[in-house]
């Protein structure tokens, strides 16, 4: 089973890319907290989160996506995206059982998840 | 950590089976293969399988945020499989902490219990003085109703 990992950049238009992979539990979600929290607090309004690699996203980390939204929201009038493909249909699943939709929005790729985050970009 | 043939013998039989695990985060994994072993070997399908470890993950995660480890630092699994239905039970030594209600149309905390029922046929929570046992329960595909 694929351990948890994140990756991070930046891109040309100021939006925070988080890559996170492998099984996102307890153990992993605190990490994923305090890397969105850092991108917070240095500014950033826009987060997309890449979740084509993850394999498994428990509720901690579900609860992690909904405060980091709101507080986004709160705090620079931002917004968080998520990135799942069609074909991860494990975590699409979860997504869904966990209500999140139509709460943060969930592209199936980075151009249609940036597009939500950057109108006409 | 039982191997998998043992597992596929005990399971047939329906003899319970115990795995003590220390009540930390990096033994989540853990947990979860050995739900995974053990819902391979009941036959549940590969959607049903990720739904029952993805459930198991959740009380198990419960148990080790909200509950309180026996005196060896220890929770416990124990799988019992009767009447084509497999139970995976998961026990601490606390009070399962119901968490405080929040009322927000998207709650950001206590979301678990209710997915684990989204995903399992049956959960059964279980508070005693002695701790807190919660129990997820499945059926294989042909004796399940979705």
């Amino acid at each position: 089973m694929g351990s948890f990992y994140i990756s991070e950049d930046v891109t040309r238009d100021g939006v925070a890319v988080l890559a996170a992979g492998g099984e996102i539990d307890y153990e992993a979600s605190p990490q994923l907290r305090k890397s969105i929290a850092g991108h917070i607090k240095a500014g950033v309004g826009r987060l997309l989160l890449d979740l084509s690699s993850a394999t498994f996203i428990d509720s901690t980390a579900i609860g992690v996506l909904v405060s980091s939204a709101n507080a986004l929201r709160e705090s620079h009038d931002g917004s968080l995206a998520i990135v799942c493909p069609e074909e991860n249909e494990n975590v699409h699943r979860i997504l869904e059982i966990a209500g999140l939709r139509g709460f943060i929005p969930v592209g199936h790729t980075r151009q249609e998840a940036l597009s939500v985050l950057v109108p006409g970009g | 950590m039982q191997r998998s043939a043992e597992i596929e013998a005990d399971v047939t039989i329906g003899v319970a089976r115990e795995l003590r695990l220390p009540a930390r985060p990096s033994q989540l994994r853990v947990a979860r293969d050995y739900a995974r072993e053990v819902a391979t070997a009941f036959g549940l399908d590969t959607q049903a399988r990720y739904a029952f470890v993805y459930a198991v993950n959740e009380a198990v995660t419960n148990a080790i945020r909200h509950g309180a480890p026996d005196e060896q630092g220890l929770i416990s699994l124990r799988v019992v499989v009767a009447d084509g239905r497999l139970t995976l039970s998961v026990s601490d030594s606390g009070t399962f902490l119901v968490p405080p209600r929040d009322d927000a149309a998207i709650p950001e905390r206590g979301r678990g219990f209710q997915m684990m029922a989204s995903l399992v046929d049956e959960v059964h929570l279980s508070i005693e003085s002695g701790g807190t046992t919660v129990s997820l329960s499945t059926a294989r595909l042909g004796a399940r109703t979705d």
